[in-house]
């Protein structure tokens, strides 16, 4: 029955995980929003703003970039999601046939303990290595956004710099700069929750 | 646990009703199961909802070997009829489920693959059990839109579902009806409410009244016996059905 429990808590560490990258989700897709702004800004602003204007074109791209992460971020929730259903189905057919087991008899007992202690080793295996893989790519995945958004980062502060010689534009060009840095330091601390989390749970 | 009572056998075929689980939670209905078995064929008639599985495998098991049902009956779509079907699959993962081609693409949600499902088409079918054929005889609208019955022409048992059904008190669950008058009173109520349409009662009765039966087997409650048969189609027949009172 450890196998059972195993599963039942590494079922509840995916689920946990998956919440921490929906809000992750969430947060960065205001990023595109922001960056759509902050170019339309920059052109109102016109000569007073040029540095701006170049930097709001990489934080769109940025944006972009960040947006195509999201995606796959939520392809994998989404796959490692149907892994934990496919290993609750299988923890809840155990459970019925362990119940089999203690209610059978002669041929019937042997018949359903052979089975079971088949069907729990590969069963034991198979999810071993599902769950490796789903730590595999989310512990990549979570690497690869953190240095992107790193990235915006750098880009966010820049920008902020670059505002303050936007002239008669300079508040509302400070003021957008500033929300960048805010909403990307969210992201920031996000991912830094969700690689803390991932760590713990994945250590031995 | 269940235990399997042999109600019909002569030369390779046998029919077992799988019933009375004494350690059967309260707020699960009764069933009866029914294992025919012919040579080394087997189908499985409405093998019941997941949560008795156990106790309908154990029983099974004490009399056949699982792993040869190739065939799993579901007289319809009902949880208390077919949910136990992704269990009774990991014995054997080609085992056929004949149900009704109005739920072949609702059951599968309790498990199989494509080629799992037989559909039954409207006016019934043939199924054949060691070279000799069962008939699924149509029973629509009792209770469910696209139901059936079994019916050997061998053995002539009707597996008549939930038509003869009875919610039978505690002390009164014998495996066959010895009182219909005392039987009946606990039958009524159930009928009355779950079988819709008066018109496909009637349908029934007159079909069935063409099969010779000995034997009547409803999925919950007591069987008919002999002239038992009779009465119940002669009492289904007067029965106002499909109202909420009685």
């Amino acid at each position: 029955m450890a196998n059972e429990q195993d599963t039942g808590r590494e079922l509840r560490q995916i689920v946990r995980i998956n919440e921490e990258i929906k809000s992750v989700v969430a947060t960065a897709f205001k990023i595109n929003l922001m960056a759509m702004n902050a170019i339309f800004l920059a052109k109102r602003a016109g000569q007073s703003a040029l540095g701006f204007g170049v930097l709001s074109n990489e934080l769109r791209r940025f944006a972009m970039e960040l947006q195509k992460q999201m995606s796959a971020l939520r392809e994998m929730t989404y796959g490692s999601v149907s892994t934990v259903t496919a290993m609750v189905k299988q923890v809840r057919i155990n459970r019925v046939l362990d119940r089999a087991r203690k209610e059978a008899n002669g041929q019937g007992k042997a018949l359903i303990e052979e089975f079971l202690s088949r069907r729990r080793m590969s069963a034991y295996s198979l999810h071993q290595a599902q769950i490796a893989a789903v730590n595999r790519r989310l512990a990549q995945m979570i690497a690869d956004t953190a240095q992107l958004v790193e990235l915006g980062s750098v880009l966010a502060r820049s920008a902020k710099i670059e505002a303050a010689y936007g002239g008669a534009f300079s508040a509302s060009l400070m003021q957008v700069s500033s929300d960048f840095e805010q909403t990307i330091g969210a992201i920031q601390r996000s991912l830094e929750t969700l690689n803390r989390q991932h760590l713990q749970d994945t250590r031995p | 646990m269940k235990t399997a009572r042999v109600i019909y056998e002569e030369g390779n075929r046998k029919w077992f009703a799988i019933v009375r689980d004494p350690n059967r939670p309260e707020f699960i209905i009764d069933t009866n199961e029914y294992l025919v078995v012919d040579g080394d064929d087997a189908i499985l008639l409405d093998p019941g909802g997941s949560e008795i599985f156990p106790a309908v495998f154990s029983a099974v098991s004490t009399e056949f070997d699982p792993r040869k049902i190739g065939k799993i009956f579901a007289s319809h779509q009902d949880p208390d009829v077919v949910s136990s079907l992704s269990m009774w699959l990991e014995f054997n993962p080609a085992i056929k489920c004949y149900v009704s081609w109005l739920w072949a693409s609702f059951v599968p949600h309790f498990g199989g693959v494509k080629e799992t499902f037989q559909p039954i088409p409207d006016g019934g079918m043939d199924i054949m059990l060691g070279g000799h054929r069962l008939q699924a005889i149509p029973a629509h609208y009792l209770h469910s839109s696209g139901n059936f019955h079994i019916y050997d022409p061998k053995a002539k048992i009707l597996f008549s579902g939930d038509v003869g059904a009875a919610l039978l008190p505690a002390g009164e669950e014998a495996l066959f009806v010895d009182n219909f008058d005392r039987h009946i009173r606990h039958a009524e109520a159930f009928h009355r409410r779950w079988m819709g349409s008066d018109r496909a009662k009637r349908d029934w009765c007159a079909r069935v009244s063409q099969l010779d039966i000995e034997m009547m087997c409803p999925q919950h409650g007591s069987i008919y016996r002999g002239a038992d048969v009779r009465r119940f189609i002669d009492w289904f027949a007067q029965l106002e059905v499909g109202v909420l009172k009685g």
